[in-house]
């Protein structure tokens, strides 16, 4: 044996372990604040609500937002702050809902897509194209003319919605990794499809998937209000976010507050997982890191 | 002519600040080629780029001028350097793949140049870039020059590239790696233009190359770069032939050579130091084996005999070669074992791609296209007996790699029959391969690319031992502890993702996966081709231990013919999908007997043998014989 090895590999001269860690990114520190806190008020707001959330009180009708009431009261004089944090679990839940609905379709139909192409490729890229001409909002309404609605049925309308796109981005990243060598490498062991599919791609294909699936949660947040708003999700008395500004639509001259609450609650939501989204890639990507580390 | 003074460049990077280069000094002279080499990380890209005043926005050049013809590039204003760029000095790049603009044409782009820089009208600078294109030695440049970046061979585009580096009349030309992208046959071509080029036009040439052998062919003067530090300098012969410094000994030992088999390889031990913060003293003593005491303390360039080297020790260590274990090759290798049945057969195999579609005409009433097939694997047959290094070389799109893969199965063959360990798997259906992937396993080129970036070594190495089942669960970490050991890796390496490892490194544990099935044949395929010459001694040595220590068949396929000539029993070479020349190592090199052999090896560019007269390879083709 010659005896260089053994000096290349001594421990002294090898490749120093990870490197120290990067500090976190600012926008993920934001992100899981703003996120984190909305999520902690939203789980305990039957605790800390300081008013009951759906007791209709006739003399507290339209009061603005004052000591007692912080964000004021709606036309019934519920408590709007209370309504909200109450409403924060319908939305985020929702959101989060049609997220995983459209992880858990769309994110094997890419794997499929992008590993086997051929007929198979065709065949599933082509359906998602048929629901992606679909308008989202007639999507909805469509699963939701025919049956009752109820805020399951929101989620997973929008999930079915934002099936394409995960569908595609999972697709894309199926065709770099698979051209990998790694990939052959497996296939030189006689790896079963799935476990190159799930075991070697998959964990590959996650922080682009994190990333797209979180601004994913925004936009169901949006369109699931945007569907309560119509009519087609939560129904009242329940306190959705776009439930309640439908409600507050015909008051917003009289009383802004009831509407402006839910809004800027959903503004800084999605800001705030947006900023989550973003700041995880970074985390993430391990290639992405070894770049930053060595450069 | 150009003249780098003291010059120290820093990166800030995420992770500290690199310092790249320290206090380089050198002088480019008039008419002549000055070249620098050195490996990854030496620096020699930062100079190239500084001397062109491309610097990136995250270098910071604390100290030094670069002055071309008395200015200074540095404090020049950008506007300045731009004209000076465009003007008196050309630039090559390395990758002729992806410096071209795919849509505009060659002529349009060689004559740029002259339109921004000399304010040609654009006809006049096509009718310019045509006459060029005639004088870098492109045949029919009238169509060439109307042709797109994708219809032209690498060699053309990197011959258009020189053309518009030469459209605006420079006195220097800076070349960056210009031929690594490229095969021997095309690289010994572009050297020879470059040589009529300098001859002609008395251009002052800065090459940067990583090959000394290109090195050899070109420079009248070298530098060695180690370390962002120039560790020698000289007459190109007396360097590569003489070496003084210990770094230069180390390099030149580790190239194999052609017509001189040794036992192993000289590897460099260790690696780069860290460069965020130097050692004061000779950067490369912690690998030096002549290291003394005098090595921590800060090393000049002295003079030695003509030449300049950085080590205080060099007048002493003029004469010592570089510690070499010259073993001999043991007995039972150098002969191929004849008596046992071969590990792999391959009869007539043959693998066909649709290149295009090909355009649609008519033929009677029915429209039908007429297919362009490519042919990279066209009837070969190979044998390969158990423990026998087969060497596979050719150049780019022979069909070595598809060849390598076809006999693993990984790619399916249009035809033929393929014997793994005895059993046909020619026939099999994928799902009843199960014996033939655990004897036969592959290593890949790009070590990057064939571990999975999200696993740790020791779940990549674990798998293989798990699927086959070939030690119970308990037993799987003490048997890749093992293989670890085996390829030379200290154990604690289980625990990190591949990111974490040098390429080399990675290269072990590319190695160290595919011996985890216990194989008895394994496809390399270009495994060495993308590390540095130092790690890639030391991965060839532990191919060969390997082989020797377990028994396992290779079938080595590279592009680089001394590497193949230095590890195989046998040597098949490949050309257009056929196997036009198989047969004993030795004879391959020393007697070739196929045309297209021939060609090949005096394409080579060598460190070693007879030095070759400037345009040497054409002289030598021309008498049809070796060098």
């Amino acid at each position: 044996m010659s005896p260089e090895p053994a000096t290349a590999m001594s421990p002294a001269l090898a490749t120093p372990a990870r490197p120290p860690r990067k500090p976190m990114p600012l926008q993920l520190k934001a992100g899981l604040a703003i996120t984190g806190t909305i999520l902690l008020l939203g789980l305990l707001a039957p605790w800390i609500a300081p008013h009951p959330w759906d007791t209709i009180s006739m003399r507290t009708r339209f009061l603005a937002p004052n000591a007692t009431y912080w964000f004021g009261t709606d036309e019934y004089g519920r408590d709007v702050l209370s309504r909200l944090l109450m409403g924060a679990r319908l939305s985020i839940g929702m959101g989060v809902a049609a997220t995983l609905v459209s992880l858990a379709i769309g994110v094997p139909m890419g794997l499929a897509a992008g590993y086997f192409r051929g007929w198979i490729d065709e065949a599933l890229m082509r359906l998602a194209d048929v629901l992606m001409a679909i308008p989202p909002i007639m999507l909805g309404l469509l699963v939701l003319a025919v049956t009752p609605p109820a805020l399951w049925k929101t989620a997973v309308a929008v999930g079915f919605v934002y099936i394409p796109p995960i569908a595609r981005l999972a697709r894309s990243v199926t065709l770099t990794l698979a051209s990998e060598d790694f990939i052959q490498a497996a296939k030189a062991r006689a790896e079963s499809t799935s476990y190159i599919l799930f075991r070697e791609i998959l964990p590959n294909a996650w922080p682009p998937l994190i990333v797209e699936a979180s601004l994913r949660v925004t936009y169901a947040i949006l369109l699931g209000s945007a569907l309560s708003f119509l009519g087609l999700g939560a129904q009242p008395p329940s306190s959705d976010w776009g439930l309640m500004i439908s409600e507050a639509r015909s008051f917003l001259d009289r009383a802004p507050w009831i509407a402006l609450a839910p809004g800027f609650a959903m503004c800084l939501l999605v800001i705030g997982i947006n900023l989550l989204g973003d700041g995880a890639r970074e985390r993430l990507d391990p290639r992405l890191k070894a770049r930053l580390g060595k450069a | 002519m150009l003249v780098i003074d003291d010059l120290t460049v820093r990166y800030r990077t995420a992770g500290g600040e690199i310092e790249a280069l320290s206090s380089v000094t050198l002088e480019a002279r008039k008419g002549a080629t000055l070249a620098l080499v050195g490996e990854s990380g030496s620096g020699k890209s930062t100079i190239a780029l500084a001397a062109m005043g491309l610097l990136p926005a995250e270098a910071m050049v604390p100290s030094g001028r670069i002055l071309f013809d008395g200015a200074d590039i540095l404090t020049m204003k950008a506007e300045a350097r731009r004209q000076l760029r465009g003007s008196r000095i050309g630039l090559v790049f390395q990758d002729p793949f992806s410096v071209l603009n795919p849509s505009l044409r060659i002529g349009d782009q060689v004559g740029e140049g002259l339109v921004h820089h000399r304010g040609f009208t654009t006809e006049r600078a096509f009718a310019r870039a045509i006459e060029l294109l005639d004088e870098v030695g492109i045949v029919k440049p009238e169509s060439v020059a109307k042709a797109y970046p994708h219809e032209l061979s690498g060699g053309m585009r990197q011959r258009a590239l020189i053309a518009g580096a030469l459209a605006s009349e420079p006195e220097l030309l800076i070349l960056d790696e210009p031929t690594t992208a490229l095969d021997v046959t095309i690289e010994a071509q572009i050297l020879d233009l470059l040589e009529d080029l300098r001859i002609k036009r008395g251009l002052t040439m800065l090459f940067i190359s990583h090959n000394l052998g290109v090195v050899r062919r070109i420079a009248d003067e070298v530098a060695v770069l180690y370390a962002g530090q120039i560790v020698e300098q000289g007459a190109t012969e007396e360097v590569l032939q003489r070496p003084v410094h210990p770094y230069t000994k180390g390099l030149l030992a580790a190239i194999p050579r052609i017509g001189r088999r040794m036992g192993r390889l000289a590897a460099i031990p260790g690696r780069l130091p860290d460069l965020r913060n130097p050692p004061s003293g000779c950067r490369f003593a912690p690998r030096c084996p002549f290291a003394t005491a005098d090595s921590a303390n800060p090393q000049s360039l002295l003079a030695v005999g003509a030449r300049m080297v950085r080590c205080s020790s060099a007048e002493a260590l003029r004469d010592t070669p570089w510690p070499v274990q010259h073993e001999t090759v043991p007995a039972a290798t150098a002969a191929a074992p004849t008596a046992s049945a071969p590990v792999v057969e391959v009869e007539n195999l043959t693998k066909s791609f649709v290149l295009s579609r090909g355009a649609l005409h008519w033929e009677g009433w029915r429209p039908v296209r007429d297919a362009v097939r490519i042919k990279p694997v066209d009837g070969i047959s190979l044998t390969i007996a158990p423990g026998e290094v087969v060497g596979l070389v050719g150049e780019s799109g022979s069909g070595k790699t598809t060849l390598g893969r076809t006999i693993l199965r990984l790619i399916e063959a249009d035809s033929g029959l393929i014997r793994i360990a005895g059993e046909t798997v020619s026939d099999k259906p994928q799902s009843a391969l199960e014996a033939m992937r655990r004897t036969a396993q592959i290593v890949f080129q790009n070590p990057d690319s064939s571990l999975n970036p999200r696993k740790t070594i020791r779940e990549l190495l674990g798998r293989p031992i798990a699927r086959f089942g070939l030690a119970p669960k308990a037993e799987i970490p003490a048997r890749v502890d093992a293989l670890l050991d085996l390829v030379r890796l200290p154990a604690h390496y289980a625990d990190r993702y591949a990111h974490q490892m040098s390429g080399g490194e990675k290269q072990r544990v590319g190695i160290a996966r595919a011996l985890a099935t216990e194989p008895t044949f394994i496809v390399c395929d270009e495994p060495v081709s993308a590390l540095d010459v130092s790690v890639q001694a030391a991965i060839v040595n532990l191919l060969a231990d390997l082989r020797d220590r377990l028994g396992v068949a290779y079938l080595f396929i590279s592009h680089d013919i001394s590497v193949v000539a230095h590890l195989a029993d046998r040597v098949a070479v490949m050309h257009h999908g056929k196997m036009v020349e198989i047969g004993p190592a030795d004879r391959i090199m020393n007697a070739p007997s196929h045309p297209y052999t021939i060609k090949l090896l005096s394409a080579v560019p060598r460190v070693d043998g007879p030095p070759l007269a400037r345009g040497g390879v054409t002289a030598a083709r021309n008498r049809g014989v070796m060098v």
